[in-house]
């Protein structure tokens, strides 16, 4: 047990500094592709450059080529493919978070008493894995973040904040309702990962709803397959109204997001 | 005033016409014949052990002059008569409610009335001839009567195989308990004039240790047989569960009793223990008692097995306190032994009164779901929401939690362990801390116990058919467990009043009045006492000391232990203050909750259940699983046996069924009853082969021995 001790004073504090400063180092995130749109000759080659995209997150509009960020799994397929080289670049940050609210309105649905305490139910509606091991790491040191004021409760009793991770299986579905039927108002509905979003790699099908917003209204939406841990910290600060959610286009008429459709 | 004697004869008399009236009557008026007689004869001897017990003018009755013993004599000082005011206690709620109880199909169908009414008044009288018995010779008659009624009592059901198996166990060890009593009489007696307590004591005087020792320890394993101490308590969680509800409430409310007024009458007022050593014994038997009685209280899921458990703790914790009281009082601290002996009498009208209600608690909910297993009982206070209050309150005394009695005497006696440091001798504090400890861990495993006790059967959902078609008993059944409850917070919140009758009594021992030390007279002070000068009197007035002077009898509200100059207060607290701040504070809450939320919009939603469809009474928590961590940390005790059976499919990587069963041998019986067991059959195998069968051989055994004989006689 000393070692721990030992070791802890050792390494010295090793949390990140973000939201003060920016966090830079390398690998916190997948990124996404940038330098939108690309004008392309000829509808045809626009379209033609859209299809290598698996989720349908590219779109040709005429002769251009648009990005529909929510529903990007960082797959590398526009980088890689050689037929119609789109050439973009990549970018590294992570602040994503999407809502379909503005800031102001969003700091209002839980006032100043939830700024630094939050509590999260973390709903897994059919998740492969990948966006809860994420959230896992937002609970150790390098994240850490109970700093922020960010708590995860077993219990939607106590929850204010139903993060939904997966897309939205039929036999979650009555879960789902239950749990957020039981959080006190005020509550709120995060939107973990393109799954979540619209159905992801797994699109609607029998067995699937695709997005959780189909069922219940979305607050904020996480892009990213899996968002990165700070994704998750940037969405859960922009819910209280700490920072600005990040500017991206929804793309859908809907309130709530995208529709699997 | 009633002449308590005259009552006492009017209490004979009712009780042999409960005898007469139940042989007589049929079935049906039998049983409002055994509530009236019942409960008014309890109501006589309430009231002569009532009036004894506050006017302290001890009667006497002699009875036949038997030649060469000497004369059989009835005498009530207030040793005896705070026994029968307990037994009256329980006696008198336990005849309403039997009326009803004995009701029950199973024992309609089967069983007569008349042989329970008679036994049940013979009890009683026997119970009550054994309190007030003066010399050995009545003494021993009453034990015995008692021993044998209360064996018929427990073995009602004796169409059923372990009834009877656990009613000749008891009956068995009780009995060998009685040849140690005897025994122990004998040796008393052997230098005595007569057979009269007095002549007894006199004859104690000049006893030599080696004899004190030997009377000691018969009587205290003899005595401690019928209390339910460790190591010859495995009888009582075998009757209990087998016994009739009503007849458990008496059992553990006044027959355990039985023996401790047994280990008083013998070792502090007959023969007082002279040696700190056998005050030590009385110590640690009384702990490792109870802290195996909450062990095992804690892991069982049969209401009564369990309650039967918890009497064996609750027996050791007042032990405990008799042993304190002895050690000190042998090491010449008189205040602090008064204080242990005061901490356990109230423990030992406490744990009655809690015991016998909830005992009549779980026969309620066993007469009303037929079923005793906390596994699958629950959701009872919907439909049985009176029951639960009033099992609720025995659970919150018998957990110890303020403002109930149990309280007060577990804290008493847990401050008069913390009291060792004023002893001298090193071995003794060590025992004393480990004993300290132990009944710390015990008072926190009761809570955990109880908890469980109470959550598993009367809250969350009825985990069987049976549970959820039960109903609220009648109001006679209602109404015995109200009196007791009544009776819980009552001891609990006047201690200031209970503490000088207990005094009283004790001094019938200890000679010495100590109650000056436990409940500073702030109400009557500072008129003409040393001890509570004018200025002690008025720094405490400002802490509320003195609140209610004006108008309520008596010395005071707190209960406060006073030490040196160095250490003014060593203890001090008032369940009768903190009762009223208690229901301010949860009233005032109340109010204010009410007022600030007076306007908020109400959400109401069902249960959340963890996202389930549907919520099955088997998916829920049970008994066993809340108790289960006990039952892990404390393997090292249960020593479980395992049986694991598990199917595969045919690939044999999966399992598709496991059946775990677990079995537990209490732990006495394994290793102390298990290998005398094992010894006397070896023994009796050894024997057995000098058994050939052929008769010459025989006729050789008889040579041999006659030889021997003569050879022995010719030596001499």
């Amino acid at each position: 047990m000393w070692e721990w001790v030992w070791e802890g004073i050792r390494s010295g504090i090793v949390t990140t500094a973000y939201p003060a400063r920016e966090e830079t180092a390398s690998g916190v995130s997948p990124g996404f592709p940038t330098d939108l749109p690309r004008t392309f000759a000829a509808a045809g080659e626009a379209s033609v450059a859209a299809s290598c995209c698996p989720t349908e997150a590219l779109l040709s509009e005429d002769q251009q080529v648009v990005l529909r960020e929510p529903r990007c799994i960082h797959c590398y397929r526009c980088l890689r493919q050689t037929e119609t080289p789109l050439a973009w670049q990549w970018q590294g940050n992570y602040e994503w978070a999407v809502s379909p609210h503005p800031r102001v309105e969003l700091a209002k649905k839980f006032g100043r008493s939830f700024r630094r305490s939050l509590h999260l139910r973390i709903l897994d509606a059919g998740a492969c894995g990948a966006c809860l091991s994420e959230i896992e790491q937002l609970n150790k040191p390098y994240y850490n973040m109970h700093r922020l004021g960010f708590f995860v409760t077993p219990t939607p009793r106590d929850a204010d904040v139903l993060v939904v991770a997966g897309p939205m299986t039929e036999h979650m579905r009555q879960p789902l309702l239950s749990a957020y039927e039981a959080m006190p108002t005020p509550k709120a509905v995060l939107a973990l990962g393109a799954c979540a979003i619209f159905g992801g790699v797994f699109g609607t099908s029998f067995a699937s709803m695709g997005g959780v917003a189909s069922l219940i209204p979305v607050d904020i939406l996480v892009p990213g397959c899996p968002p990165p841990p700070l994704a998750i910290l940037h969405a859960l600060l922009a819910l209280i109204g700490r920072v600005e959610p990040a500017a991206c286009e929804l793309n859908s008429s809907s309130p709530g997001g995208e529709r699997g459709d | 005033m009633i002449d308590p004697k005259r009552l006492f004869f009017l209490f004979l008399i009712l009780c042999g016409a409960g005898v007469v009236l139940a042989a007589l009557l049929p079935r049906r008026a039998n049983r409002v014949v055994l509530a009236w007689i019942g409960s008014l004869s309890s109501l006589t001897i309430l009231w002569v052990g009532g009036a004894v017990l506050l006017s302290g003018q001890a009667w006497q009755v002699d009875l036949w002059n038997i030649w060469s013993l000497g004369p059989m004599v009835l005498k009530m000082d207030r040793l005896s008569a705070l026994f029968v005011f307990i037994a009256g206690l329980v006696f008198l709620p336990v005849s309403i409610f039997s009326a009803s109880y004995m009701n029950l199909p199973k024992y309609v169908k089967r069983y007569g009335f008349k042989s329970f009414g008679i036994y049940y008044h013979l009890l009683l009288a026997a119970i009550v001839l054994l309190l007030v018995a003066g010399d050995m010779l009545s003494f021993l008659l009453a034990w015995e009567a008692m021993s044998i009624f209360s064996y018929l009592l427990v073995n009602y059901e004796h169409e059923k195989e372990d009834t009877t198996k656990a009613g000749y166990l008891m009956l068995s060890l009780g009995e060998a308990g009685t040849i140690a009593v005897v025994l122990a009489f004998f040796l008393l007696a052997r230098t005595a004039t007569g057979l009269d307590f007095p002549a007894l004591r006199a004859a104690a005087a000049g006893m030599g240790q080696a004899s004190a020792w030997a009377i000691f320890l018969l009587s205290f394993f003899g005595f401690g047989v019928k209390a339910g101490l460790v190591p010859t308590n495995i009888w009582l969680p075998l009757a209990h569960p087998a016994a009739p509800s009503n007849v458990s409430a008496i059992l553990s409310g006044v027959i355990l009793n039985l023996g401790l007024y047994g280990i008083v009458r013998f070792n502090a007022d007959l023969l007082p223990v002279k040696d700190i050593g056998a005050g030590a014994i009385v110590l640690i038997v009384g702990s490792i008692s109870a802290l195996v009685g909450i062990l095992y209280a804690v892991i069982r899921n049969d209401m009564k097995e369990m309650l039967a458990h918890s009497s064996i703790e609750n027996i050791g914790i007042i032990t405990a306190g008799l042993g304190a009281g002895f050690i000190f009082r042998i090491a010449g601290l008189p205040a602090l032994a008064g204080i242990a002996f005061i901490a356990a009498f109230y423990h030992l009208l406490n744990h009655s009164l809690y015991k016998a209600l909830l005992f009549l608690g779980a026969g309620a909910v066993d007469y009303s779901a037929g079923e005793r297993n906390m596994d699958r009982l629950g959701g009872l206070i919907r439909v049985m929401p009176w029951t639960s209050l009033f099992f609720l309150v025995g659970a919150l005394s018998i957990a110890a939690l303020p403002p109930f009695n149990g309280f007060v005497s577990e804290w008493l006696t847990l401050q008069t362990m913390l009291r060792s440091v004023e002893l001298s001798s090193m071995g003794i504090k060590i025992i004393f801390a480990l004993c300290a400890a132990a009944l710390a861990l015990t008072a926190a495993l009761a809570v955990t116990c109880f908890v469980k006790a109470f959550a598993m059967s009367f809250l969350g959902l009825a985990r069987s058919p049976k549970a959820s078609k039960a109903v609220e008993v009648n109001r006679s059944m209602q109404a015995p467990m109200a009196i007791l409850a009544l009776c819980c917070l009552l001891f609990g919140i006047l201690p200031t009043y209970v503490i000088p009758v207990l005094d009283n009594t004790i001094a019938t021992f200890t000679h010495e009045h100590m109650v000056d030390e436990l409940v500073p007279p702030f109400f009557t002070a500072p008129q003409g006492n040393a001890r509570f000068p004018q200025e002690f009197v008025s720094e405490f007035h400002d802490l509320g000391a003195q609140v209610g002077r004006t108008f309520l009898p008596g010395q005071g509200l707190v209960v406060m232990h006073r030490g040196t100059e160095h250490n003014p207060v060593v203890y001090a607290m008032s369940t009768s203050y903190t009762f009223v701040v208690l229901i301010l504070l949860m009233g005032g809450s109340l109010i204010l909750f009410r007022v600030l939320t007076r306007s908020r919009k109400v959400d109401r939603g069902p249960v959340w259940a963890g996202g389930v469809r549907q919520l099955l009474p088997k998916m829920t928590y049970t008994a066993t699983g809340f108790s289960n961590p006990v039952r892990v940390i404390f393997e090292a005790v249960f020593r479980p046996v395992i049986f694991d059976e598990m199917r595969e499919t045919v690939a044999e990587h999966f399992l598709i069924a496991v059946k775990s069963q677990r079995q537990e041998v209490y732990i006495l019986e394994r290793t102390m009853f298990s290998p005398l067991a094992r010894l006397g059959r070896w023994l009796a195998a050894l024997l057995g082969k000098i058994h050939s069968g052929s008769v010459n051989l025989y006729a050789a055994y008889i040579l041999i021995s006659l030889g021997i004989v003569l050879i022995i006689q010719r030596l001499m």
